[in-house]
């Protein structure tokens, strides 16, 4: 069994752009696409300054976070260890792309050349419209390694079946090769030489390792405080620090937010039924407008996925995929409703009810499970938007119940629900807040969630708070109150969904966890009066 | 995959293969049949990947171009129509028919067609047999400068040739342990070679010290970097030979025998501050402590002395065969004078001059002489030679203009100190340009005078003195290191021209204009010092015949362009291999290939065939096909036992002429033995044979000649520099004075940074304004490649920090109320430019930093970019012009917040 990966030397890379050109003219990307990238990285204040470049692209990990998201299969992982891409199965979901933690992927929606819309005669021909609308990565080269086998070539070792951003490094920092071959170039230096892993504490185990030692001359050193500073960390010209994604945008957010209150109000509406607070076509109406909102939400992803027409692969991996297994709880849940209104069992109300918590606890599970979105990927996030869904399903139903009760019963059950959830959610967010560093969630996506705290603890849970206490306290005004009380509840779980996946959705970025002491006053290297 | 070579930086030619499918280039790669033989595995860099975009470019120029505005200026549209290439070809043919009718020079002497290309000889890899035209026309002017020569490695060019036959200095990597480097941008410039040799040095244990304003690629590749003040270079390398010779023990750290042996370091000094001389033979004296006399420097010497005072008698030779006749005089070897000359540079110094911790200066030193290993030897290719593990290297802006002959010798005199200058592991050349033959630097060490190598001064004796220039940048009246060969116009003042066609100095001969310029390759009105002020004097040529790739902000002025045929579309024949600029250390040499991949886009035109149809409308056919059989295209066509040469009465087209080349650089390279024609070559790229390491080493062939390294005293420069001053002063000229004070036996180092700081007051503003030093660094991605209109190295370069805003000091930028990415405008005494700031902690607070050169505003894509460039900051003038004839890239500006 093979096991293909990369050294790349810290100490060689002169951050030339040369593999990255080189890539680009093997892969035939698109205009500001780059499969491998090299960053130049500034360390340190002036005087005691260090620069370094560093090579970075898909680590073409041996746990792959990319993989288990990827509702269609198109991304996978061979026995080789390459992480593939199927270009024709791909909806363009980006699931992939916020799920990998080194900013590896990206995609492109439109054909574009480097001189506006008009493409030359070599853009012409190396165009790939296939990979329009879906994710794109580096593929090893993955073309050239399947051809080693009928050359019999060994990629790492022959030019014409190794990667091409290794063949064209002219410094040689860049080393393809078979990690599980002991005695490979890159299994040597790996075991002779001392390396890192890129975020070894997320468990991916990527397999580009990096180099940052040469005896004698440079030590190896960690970090220092200015270095990991929020201040520097924050610089939005530090190339370390991961910006704000953009795959999913605020129609992507629309089905957290409609699909969220829509699966709450619909479980809410359930628990009214069981406790005989409404009645059976008063909860299928809900049902009803509960799927039409969820409908609106889902129709927003339609509208962002790449490849539209290819939704429906969406459903071919339950095995793995949080974002299959909610399109399950969905085309469970509307069929049901329909049958609901023809066939009036319980036992379909019963199933909408569990498609709904499905479909919540799903959603819950997708953002987890995106590794590369730090203040998405915290253990709370589903129970957070569980609750936040619950809290507003309870509030879309204060709003609703004067449509179908006049009594104060179900009101007042709603103030109490109500008022406990946002007392949870107060708490959820506040941990959520609190642990924001220590969750690994950067300075600027924090700014964010901090910025936003005041509305957030404001609408979604002092004001749904305080109004559903008056409520119970003055129950001549409970209908209203409750209505507007669980207006606030609606806005601000919205406000904080929006929130998170809109703006403190900051890519992980990239670090160093050791680098090579070179550079100026305390960085130079140390003082040698022989090389021996 | 067809095989091609990239040589549009200096550091090539290096190979490449190009994907073509149904006649479209359609992507590249490395030429890997090169790996074990090319010094860098047969890779090539960042830019050589823009060449299939560059061919596809839609901005190309793809027929030739008349203008029809015969207002000429930034602010006039040329109205450039397309013509045929007959109307195109007859029209330059009958201009430079008119032009030949009165003959080649005007009345004022000046050549009447003046000719400028690119930097470091790049552009004749890509110009066909057009130097075969340029051959057979004759005189011309080439001394009109785009931003090589002067503004090149200009000192280090002079002065390297003459002290060691480096016309480009580098270090032997391969076997180096220590560097220090002053600026040197090498990991941006290097080339390939350079860049993958210094990465194996750096694995192996290479400790690279870099002394420079901003923390450059090479300095973040090194193990120390020491921010030193601008321009005060030469301060740093003065404490660290301070410390050598006057705090250290000297004598134990030093290679004494080099000292003796190799350098003039014995030869005794006289009163006057020439050699003592034996009065019959004229030879300079060596004090023998042995013997207890002096004795000729060529005799037998048991024990040379280094130091101490000795009564000789003698004759000094001064300026114009000055005599001074001495008869028991005190005399001192010139490691005495040497040793009290630089005894006032003391570390701590320096260490002010510098603004560098006095103690980095001293570990410096002591780490250099203690990784140099005095007395180690390597064997080389079974010849034993001595390995001095250590090198200096200089960058551009270090060694070019005021300082550069003081950072220059500093770096030389050290490399001797330790007898590491053209031995294994130390400071080495590359390759001549100013020495012959052009070919092999080796055998361009031809016994001199006074033991020494000879060199090509251009004369300053009276009788033989050129007393009036016979270009326009005068180099062999003004500058007598830059000697006269093909480069020397190239390397005299070559910004001059520029300055004295608007403002002359007096008394100076009227400059006239060239009848007819002719442009290949080059942008001066971008790439030179005050371009904005270059791009004006273009204007006002009378006809300019460019070759054109894109429009441009010179061929704007063009009045006729011809569109050549690109990088991959036309033929030519490079030598490969041996020695040459950066790194290019190979154990082969050979020839290479550069052929059609791709039919030329539109009309464009093989250069080749270009320069054969203007000799033949021109009725210098036979000339042309002469100077091709001469070798003015690539090597002689006829030889000793060879002859492939082309009929010299009838036009051939280029792949003839290149198909005759192929057979006699195949012949070359086999002896005879496989010659190979222009088919071969189009299939295999590239044909070779062994070279010796030893002949990367200027060492051996010194001491098997009987030659001694010019160091540490410059008699000779000190001697041409007493008759430069009469010859000049003769004629009336005193604005050469600063410069002259520059030929001194043994340099004093200058305030140089102060030359920068009052230049504001010469144009009568206050230097207190300019608060801050601008430099400018290498762009790997750009440089050389005339690819600023291609958004893909655009979308490449931007990756590295610089390439989109000036690089300011966090801090300082902090006091100047200028945050990361807000537009700023730049000025200095003479011009100002904009651009936003990128704010980085790897500069010093009182510098900025502008890569590449920018600022187009007629360069299709790149007159969008919006980026800041040092040469609209910079100026033309005498007072910035050192003796070598070369300025810097350096300027005091001021810097502010640009409203949005």
């Amino acid at each position: 069994m093979k096991r293909y990966g990369m050294i790349v030397d810290l100490n060689r890379c002169v951050g030339c752009q040369t593999c990255t050109i080189a890539c680009k003219h093997s892969n035939d990307t698109p205009p500001g696409v780059q499969w491998r990238r090299v960053l130049d990285v500034e360390q340190g204040q002036y005087p005691d300054v260090e620069r370094l470049f560093l090579v970075t692209g898909c680590q073409h990990c041996a746990e792959p976070s990319c993989v288990p998201v990827c509702p269609t299969g198109a991304t996978r992982q061979r026995e080789d260890g390459l992480v593939t891409m199927n270009y024709d199965l791909c909806i363009g979901c980006a699931s992939c792309a916020v799920a990998c933690p080194y900013q590896a992927r990206t995609i492109v929606h439109e054909q574009h050349g480097y001189y506006a819309d008009t493409l030359t005669k070599q853009e012409e021909k190396t165009a790939h419209t296939d990979r329009l609308g879906v994710a794109n990565k580096c593929t090893f080269c993955i073309e050239r390694i399947d051809t080693a086998h009928t050359q019999g070539l060994t990629p790492g070792v022959d030019p014409d079946v190794t990667p091409a951003c290794a063949v064209s490094c002219i410094t040689q920092a860049i080393r393809f090769g078979d990690f599980a071959d002991p005695n490979s170039t890159v299994s040597q230096l790996a075991r002779d030489e001392r390396s890192f892993q890129m975020h070894a504490e997320l468990g991916n185990d990527p397999q580009i390792k990096y180099l940052y030692e040469v005896p004698q001359a440079t030590p190896g050193r960690g970090p220092d405080a200015i270095d990991v500073s929020d201040e520097r960390l924050s610089d939005p010209a530090n190339p370390l620090v991961g910006q704000r994604q953009t795959f999913w945008d605020y129609r992507a957010a629309m089905n957290f937010i409609l699909g969220g209150m829509a699966a709450g109000l619909m479980l809410c509406a359930w628990w009214a039924a069981q406790l005989q607070l409404i009645e059976v076509q008063a909860h299928r109406q809900i049902n009803l407008a509960a799927a039409a909102v969820m409908a609106i939400g889902l129709f927003f992803v339609f509208l962002k996925i790449g490849r539209k027409l290819r939704f429906l692969f969406v459903l071919l991996r339950p095995q793995s995929s949080w974002m299959t297994r909610e399109t399950w709880c969905v085309a469970a849940l509307y069929p049901a409703i329909a049958i609901s209104f023809v066939w009036p069992q319980a036992v379909w109300m019963h199933c909408i009810a569990l498609a709904a918590a499905g479909f919540l606890y799903c959603q819950g599970r997708i953002l987890q499970a995106s590794k590369g979105i730090p203040a998405w990927r915290v253990a709370r996030m589903p129970m957070m938007l569980i609750c936040t869904g619950i809290a507003e399903g309870i509030g879309l139903l204060a709003l609703l119940t004067a449509q179908y009760t006049t009594q104060n019963t179900l009101p007042m059950y709603l103030c109490i629900a109500g008022a406990l959830f946002a007392l949870l959610n107060a708490v959820f967010w506040w941990q959520y807040v609190r642990q924001a560093r220590a969750n690994g969630i950067g300075p600027l996506a924090r700014a964010d969630l901090i910025k936003a705290t005041p509305i957030v603890h404001g609408l979604a849970h002092l004001a749904p708070l305080g109004l559903y206490a008056l409520a119970l306290a003055k129950p001549e005004t409970m209908h209203a109150l409750t209505a507007i009380a669980g207006l606030c509840a609606v806005a601000g779980g919205a406000w904080w969904k929006f929130v998170v996946i809109t703006r403190a959705c900051h890519q992980q970025g990239f670090a160093l966890p050791m680098v090579p002491q070179r550079g100026s006053g305390q960085r130079a290297a140390p003082a040698r009066y022989a090389l021996n | 995959m067809v095989p091609l070579y990239c040589n549009q930086c200096v550091c090539g030619p290096d190979l490449f293969k190009v994907e073509v499918r149904d006649g479209v280039a359609l992507r590249m790669t490395p030429n890997h049949d090169l790996e074990g033989i090319h010094p860098a595995g047969g890779r090539v860099c960042v830019k050589a990947y823009g060449l299939v975009q560059k061919t596809y470019n839609p901005n190309r120029l793809t027929q030739p171009l008349k203008r029809t505005n015969p207002k000429k200026g930034k602010e006039h549209d040329p109205g450039f129509v397309p013509i045929s290439w007959d109307e195109a070809l007859d029209l330059v043919a009958e201009k430079l028919n008119a032009i030949r009718a009165k003959g080649l020079r005007d009345e004022e002497g000046y050549p009447r067609v003046a000719a400028t290309f690119g930097g470091g000889g790049t552009p004749t890899r890509y110009m066909g047999t057009f130097p075969a035209f340029l051959s057979a026309w004759g005189v011309l002017d080439q001394g009109y400068g785009s931003g090589q020569g002067a503004k090149c490695f200009h000192s280090e060019h002079l002065y390297g040739e003459f002290w060691h036959r480096a016309f480009t200095v580098v270090v032997d990597s391969l076997n180096c342990d220590y560097v220090i480097n002053f600026g040197s941008n090498h990991e941006a410039s290097g080339g390939v070679s350079g860049v993958w040799r210094q990465a194996d040095a750096r694995s192996r244990g290479l400790k690279r010290v870099q002394v420079e304003p901003h923390l450059s690629v090479t300095g973040a590749l090194s193990g120390e970097w020491v921010p030193i003040k601008p321009k005060t270079d030469a301060a740093f390398l003065y404490g660290l030979i301070h410390r050598i010779l006057l705090e250290r023990d000297w004598q134990a750290v030093c290679d004494v025998r080099f000292l003796k042996e190799d350098t003039n370091s014995p030869y005794l000094v006289g009163p006057h501050g020439y050699f003592m001389r034996d009065t019959v033979s004229g030879k300079p004296l060596i004090w023998d402590t042995a013997a207890q006399c002096a004795k000729p420097y060529d005799a037998s010497i048991s024990d040379a002395a280094l130091t101490g005072s000795y009564c000789v008698s003698g004759e000094e030779h001064g300026p114009d065969g000055e005599r001074w006749q001495h008869t028991e005089i005190q005399a001192q070897p010139s490691f005495e004078r040497l040793r009290e000359h630089m005894r006032k540079y003391t570390p701590e110094w320096a260490a002010a001059e510098c603004d560098v911790p006095v103690e980095t200066i001293r570990r410096v030193a002591d780490e250099f002489v203690a990784h140099a290993r005095v007395g180690a030897t390597i064997e080389i290719d079974g010849q034993t030679l001595p390995h001095r593990p250590v090198g200096v290297m200089l960058g551009k802006g270090v060694n070019n203009g005021w300082g550069g002959y003081q950072a220059m010798w500093g770096r030389t005199l050290l490399a001797s100190l330790v007898g590491a200058l053209e031995v294994p592991g130390g400071t080495m050349g590359t390759k001549v340009r100013l020495n012959r033959p052009a070919d092999n630097r080796l055998k361009s060490a031809t016994h001199g005078e006074d033991g020494f190598m000879h060199y090509p001064f251009n004369s300053t004796l009276k009788a033989d003195w050129q007393s009036k220039p016979h270009i326009r940048n005068a180099y062999k009246m003004l500058v007598p290191l830059a000697a006269n060969s093909p480069w020397s116009a190239a390397l005299g003042p070559a910004h001059l021209p520029w300055l004295f066609q608007h403002k002359a100095p007096a008394p100076w001969p009227r400059q006239t204009l060239p009848e007819m310029w002719i442009c290949y390759r080059t942008n001066p009105a971008i790439s030179s010092w005050n371009a904005p002020e270059v791009a004006k004097r273009i204007a006002e040529f009378p006809f300019m015949l460019a070759f054109g790739y894109t429009l441009d902000e010179s061929n704007w002025m063009a009045d006729v362009i011809l569109p050549e045929a690109s990088d991959l579309e036309s033929w030519q024949l490079s030598r490969i291999g041996g020695t040459g600029s950066a790194e290019q250390f190979w154990h082969h040499q050979g020839w290479a290939l550069r052929q059609p991949a791709v039919a030329p886009a539109g009309d464009c035109k093989d250069m080749s065939d270009i320069a054969t149809e203007l000799a033949k409308r021109t009725g210098l056919l036979r000339e042309y096909n002469e100077a091709i059989n001469r070798g003015s295209a690539a090597m002689a066509l006829r030889g000793k036992d060879y002859d492939y040469a082309l009929d010299p009465d009838i036009a051939h087209d280029s792949k003839s002429i290149w198909n005759a080349v192929a057979k006699a650089a195949s012949h070359e390279v086999s002896a005879g033995a496989d010659v190979k024609d222009l088919d071969w070559f189009s299939e295999h790229g590239f044909m070779i044979r062994p070279f010796s390491q030893l002949e990367w080493y200027l060492y051996p062939r010194m001491k098997s000649t009987g030659l001694r390294f010019e160091l540490p005293y410059q008699e000779r420069i000190q001697r041409h520099g007493a008759q430069l001053e009469r010859r000049l002063h003769e004629v009336g000229i005193q604005w050469w004075d600063p410069q002259l004070k520059e030929y001194e036996a043994l340099p004093e180092y200058l305030r140089f940074p102060d030359i920068w700081e009052h230049y504001a007051t010469e144009l009568g503003r206050d230097p207190a304004e300019f608060p801050l030093w601008a430099l400018t660094a290498r762009s790997m991605q750009y440089a050389w490649g005339a690819n600023v209109g291609l958004p893909l190295i655009r979308e490449v370069a931007q990756n590295v920090a610089g390439h989109d805003g000036v690089i300011i000091n966090r801090a300082t930028a902090k006091r100047l109320g200028i945050a990361d990415g807000d537009p700023i405008v730049l000025e200095s005494a003479s011009g100002t430019t904009r651009g936003r700031a990128t704010l980085r902690e790897g500069i010093r607070p009182d510098t900025v930093l502008l890569i590449g050169q920018f600022d187009h505003w007629a360069t299709p894509v790149a007159k969008d970019f919006g980026v800041a460039s040092l040469n609209s900051l910079t100026d033309l003038a005498v007072s910035l012009t050192d003796a070598t004839g070369s300025g810097a890239d350096i300027m005091r500006v001021s810097v502010k917040k640009a409203p949005r």
